[in-house]
């Protein structure tokens, strides 16, 4: 076999412009592929991220009672807690009132993990140690106020009205926010301390389904945790859509690629023709014919397969870190909240699949090539030449 | 021994179907020369062709050594060629990817022979040792006819088949190819079967056929 390796080998090597032209064109559809596939889950984590990153957070735990504190909650694979008091109540300007949840935060912490503050178009938003209230759109609207006027907010019927100046305006775009949504820091009002929700997020790449586990095994089974795909169903399907739609298109694409790289393989076999019709004279067995074609086909691909992996890679690794700006493109998209920029990102899966599949489709390419040159007789092929 | 039986063989073309043989028995004892003579399309290539199991005969047979080749399978018929055969064509063709010394060494490995040291001899004797590590492409006609040779040889077949080996050379190149095809030959103890026009070659044959048409007609 070492014999048939190295004749294959010196082919390949001295059919130079052959075997480059070859080269290129699997080492390009790997390549490409493998950024393709990457964009594709980049744009998945884009949206997710986006998604998580205004509010919600990855994992979302609600009416925990006061006895459980933050530092809990943090476990291997968390970045942050955040805590948050939801109040119901109105607010009252004037002479018009607007029910809200107004939402007890820590500004400098969300300011950290999340990007609502990124969202006000009007004024700036709550900072620490002000009694301010961080409106939305809508509600600023109806109230016809302005940031810098003060408003009043009542949790009940039969409670103090606390008032509070009017830091900023904010719009999302999405809906179950805009529509209600109010922010105070914690001492602004004289929320009660218990139950409270958190808004859990994780380090990259960690699976949310792992951490609520290992909550229910630190015996915080009494909370309602959910995850970022439970409170937001449509994301969920959007990603699996998403995933299903790009895998389409990636078959698709290869489909057409490796018709033309199995196509050239057959040219490339069929080229050498004369070659193979002289070692048949010399009495090389139809197995020693196939391993020596097949050894070039093989070899060919893994060595186009490799240079394709590590330009396909190193394209993914430099737009993993600069980003693709689609901003333009996504302004007006509620998953692309925060940012329209993707992150290519590469898992098992991107790298693999298309190098695995250049050699699954180039070595059935090569079956024909092979059994034409088996079954045509010596003297045929150099009659024929 | 080399004996055919009533041999015959047929294409079909674009001009309908061409018998290239028919009926043809020939015998050549081991070790001797025979040469097969006539026109163009009378059928020599295709003879040497069959002789040498490049092509299977529609009738008849073919018995190289006490083996009737064409009842082996494709495999054993494979292992058969290489280690008793040896094929000079018109045109060389030397394998273009690989050097003179891989040329020469390829029925060697497929042998399991020794093969720097042969293949030094072999390039001494037929006086081209020093391109060894040559291309083919850097060849002339004339070099590349005696390399191929030199490969039909190398691992001491039984027997030679050569097809017109020097229709594309000049008087003297061609004689310098003769003198060592004949000389090696029966040093090595190898019989040679020779398709061919050139009367110094039949002068040296200890046999000769006519072919015409595909039938023998002379001997």
């Amino acid at each position: 076999m070492y014999f048939w390796i190295k004749t294959a080998s010196l082919f390949l090597v001295r059919s130079r412009s052959s075997t480059i032209v070859l080269t290129l064109m699997v080492l390009s559809a790997v390549s490409t592929l493998i950024f393709l596939s990457s964009l594709a889950i980049g744009i998945n984590d884009a949206m997710i991220r986006n998604s998580v990153g205004l509010f919600s957070g990855h994992i979302s735990g609600f009416n925990i009672p006061d006895d459980i504190t933050k530092k809990q909650l943090f476990t291997e694979g968390v970045s942050g807690v955040l805590k948050r008091i939801p109040t119901s109540g109105f607010l009252h300007y004037r002479d018009q009132l607007e029910m809200t949840t107004l939402i007890a935060v820590a500004p400098a912490e969300e300011k950290k993990f999340t990007a609502i503050w990124k969202k006000a178009f009007k004024g700036r938003y709550l900072e620490p140690g002000k009694k301010e209230i961080f409106l939305s759109q809508p509600i600023a609207e109806r109230l016809n106020i302005e940031p810098g006027d003060n408003i009043g907010f009542r949790s009940g019927t039969d409670s103090a009205s606390v008032e509070l100046t009017v830091a900023g305006i904010y719009k999302t775009g999405i809906d179950q926010f805009d529509r209600g949504v109010s922010f105070c820091i914690m001492s602004a009002i004289p929320v009660k301390s218990s139950p409270w929700n958190a808004a859990i997020f994780l380090d990259n790449g960690v699976d949310k389904e792992w951490i609520v586990g290992k909550y229910r095994n630190a015996k915080l089974n009494n909370i309602s945790f959910k995850t970022w795909s439970d409170l937001m169903p449509d994301l969920q399907q959007l990603i699996d859509l998403n995933y299903i739609s790009m895998s389409i298109v990636i078959v698709l694409v290869f489909i057409v690629v490796s018709s033309g790289i199995a196509g050239a393989f057959s040219i490339f076999i069929l080229k050498n023709i004369r070659e193979y019709g002289i070692m048949k004279a010399m009495g090389i067995t139809p197995m020693e014919t196939a391993s020596l074609i097949f050894s070039e086909v093989i070899l060919i691909n893994l060595v186009a397969s490799t240079l394709g992996i590590i330009i396909g890679a190193a394209a993914v690794f430099i737009f993993e870190n600069i980003g693709i700006n689609l901003s333009a493109y996504t302004s007006h998209n509620q998953y692309f909240i925060v940012s329209g920029i993707i992150f290519p990102r590469l898992t098992v899966f991107s790298l693999c699949l298309p190098p695995a599949s250049a050699l699954l489709f180039s070595i059935p390419a090569a079956i024909w090539p092979t059994a034409l040159v088996i079954k045509r007789s010596a003297a045929d092929i150099l009659r024929s030449i | 021994m080399i004996h055919t039986h009533n041999i015959s063989k047929s294409y079909r073309s674009g001009r309908g179907t061409v018998q290239a043989l028919s009926d043809v028995s020939i015998s050549i004892p081991g070790g001797a020369t025979l040469a097969l003579v006539g026109k163009s399309g009378s059928g020599k290539t295709t003879l040497l062709n069959c002789i040498g199991g490049l092509e299977r005969p529609d009738n008849g047979s073919v018995n190289c050594f006490g083996v009737d080749i064409h009842t082996l399978s494709r495999r054993e018929l494979s292992y058969f060629q290489r280690r008793n055969m040896g094929f000079v064509f018109q045109f060389g063709n030397l394998l273009s990817y690989l050097t003179v010394f891989e040329n020469i060494s390829f029925p060697l490995v497929l042998n399991n022979m020794e093969k720097e040291k042969r293949v030094a001899e072999l390039l001494e004797k037929i006086g081209l040792p020093e391109v060894i590590s040559a291309m083919p492409y850097e060849l002339s006609g004339g070099e590349t006819q005696r390399i191929a040779f030199a490969r039909a040889i190398a691992h001491s077949p039984k027997m030679l088949l050569a097809d017109e080996p020097t229709a594309n050379l000049d008087t003297e190149t061609g004689e310098k190819l003769v003198k060592y095809m004949f000389g090696m030959c029966k040093e090595e103890g190898c019989a040679i079967i020779i398709s061919t026009h050139d009367q110094s070659l039949i002068k040296l044959a200890d046999r000769t056929y006519t072919l015409l048409d595909g039938k023998v007609i002379g001997e």
